[in-house]
């Protein structure tokens, strides 16, 4: 694991380089929250909207740095031979895995704490409930959402083809999870639908922590086991 | 002292026989070339030495140790220029050297090395605006970073213009000159007349001819190694 500060920095300064990436991680969710924010009001149940909006924001940030922008980095560092070149350096897998990982959690970490600041300048958000709980529920999120990115990455031969299935997997699981859309708003047979996708346990549990409800230990169980899953797998499946 | 010792070394793609039984001996200190027509197997006798590729038959030893077995031990003692290697388009020359020192045990001064290749200029220049020239001088910085022992440059000065095949010339001879051993894949016989202390040509997957520059154009009968090299591998232009 040596220097893996060092990369996970560098490569933390090359996701923020590149216009595409800190657009989408970054700007793209704000704007989202402006347009939500322009019908404002309160959920049915009566939570004001900004409250569920920040939450639900955030699995989307992380799910697009998960599974669009590092399987697209992963699978261009393959096919430009960026990853040939690591090969003859002593550098593992595991630890080409964690620095990309890590780099575009910290990207997710820049998105969700510019919606936090945009939510408490502009929009009264009521801050988060229990802390703790969302950010054990988030770095959940962030492995097992990640790991998935991470399997996609390492299966997928071109940058531009990560992108596409990065894209096809990634916006209909944020529709059909809540992390669009609240789930309250959502017709019982979609919200069904989207409780099958690895994201929702992320919506559920964020959205509970930051409310101050009981995280149910079973969204938690769920995100555990997709990380150790996928995360195995994409270390199997895993072509330099 | 030989470093690398390679005997019977087989390799096969499918059905497409690279290496057919490669045997060949470098020595502590050398600039050692490989020369040979395309396809003739020199860059994957460099990827199976390098750890890069799993050989399927023959016995290989790098410093002593057979990369099949011991590769990640061996991966801290050599260094390797790749063809066709890249780095992220974004990544800055200071980032690169920094990153790829820090994978090292006992890396050298990345900073020193800035300055001794020439590249301190260059520090915060990104990847992709680099010319092919400067490219190259990052990528032996980059095979130099890890203090190895032996370095392998493949095809280095494809691709450069005269001034900096020139120039990339002394850089190789300061390497040797530090006491690294240098294997040198390349096309260009003029490269391997003057710098090579020995070469093997490589025809078909089989070493052809093995020894000094001197030696192979006495052997011919030829005037230059561009001569000799036609007469080994029975061509004609």
């Amino acid at each position: 694991m040596k220097g893996l500060g060092n990369v996970i920095a560098i490569e933390l300064k090359l996701a923020v380089r590149d216009p595409m990436a800190a657009f989408f991680a970054l700007a793209f969710p704000a704007v989202i929250l402006w347009v939500k924010m322009r019908n404002g009001g309160t959920l049915p149940g009566g939570l004001p909207a900004i409250d569920a909006l920040v939450p639900m924001l955030s699995v989307f940030v992380v799910g697009l740095a998960s599974l669009v922008v590092l399987p697209a980095t992963l699978a261009q560092y393959r096919e430009r031979h960026v990853l040939k070149r690591l090969r003859a350096t002593p550098a593992s897998s595991t630890m080409i895995f964690g620095a990309q990982w890590a780099a575009h959690m910290l990207l997710a970490v820049l998105g969700t704490a510019l919606l936090t600041v945009i939510g408490l300048a502009a929009y009264g958000l009521s801050g988060p409930a229990n802390l703790a709980d969302v950010v054990l529920a988030w770095v959940l999120g962030a492995l097992s959402l990640g790991s998935i990115g991470l399997l996609i990455g390492a299966l997928v031969p071109s940058g531009r083809a990560a992108t596409v299935i990065g894209l096809a997997v990634f916006f209909p699981m944020v529709f059909v999870s809540g992390a669009m859309s609240a789930r309250e708003t959502l017709p019982e047979s979609m919200r069904s639908i989207g409780d099958l996708t690895p994201m929702a346990p992320a919506v559920q549990a964020i959205r509970a922590g930051w409310e101050g409800h009981p995280v149910s230990p079973l969204t938690l169980a769920v995100m555990a086991a997709i990380f150790i899953v996928a995360g195995g797998a994409a270390l199997k499946a895993f072509r330099w | 002292m030989a470093v690398i010792e390679i005997n019977g070394l087989q390799k096969s793609y499918r059905t497409h026989k690279a290496l057919d039984s490669v045997t060949l001996t470098v020595e502590r200190g050398e600039i050692f070339g490989i020369l040979g027509p395309n396809g003739a197997g020199k860059t994957t006798v460099v990827e199976c030495a390098s750890g890069l590729r799993k050989p399927d038959g023959g016995t290989l030893r790098v410093l002593g140790m057979d990369p099949r077995t011991r590769r990640r031990e061996l991966l801290q003692r050599i260094g390797a220029q790749l063809q066709e290697a890249a780095l992220p388009d974004a990544i800055k020359v200071g980032e690169a050297l920094q990153m790829y020192a820090s994978f090292y045990d006992k890396p050298a001064d990345w900073r020193a090395l800035m300055q001794e290749w020439g590249l301190a200029e260059k520090k915060r220049a990104r990847f992709a605006g680099l010319s092919g020239g400067w490219k190259q001088r990052l990528f032996i910085a980059l095979a130099l970073v890890g203090n190895p022992e032996v370095v392998f440059l493949d095809e280095l000065t494809t691709g450069l213009d005269p001034d900096a095949r020139r120039l990339t010339w002394g850089l190789i001879r300061d390497m040797r000159d530090r006491g690294v051993t240098v294997v040198l894949v390349t096309h260009f016989m003029d490269e391997a007349e003057a710098l090579c202390d020995r070469i093997a040509v490589i025809d078909q997957g089989r070493v052809v001819h093995e020894g000094s520059p001197g030696e192979l154009i006495d052997r011919s009968h030829a005037d230059s190694l561009e001569d000799a090299y036609f007469t080994l591998i029975e061509r004609t232009v």
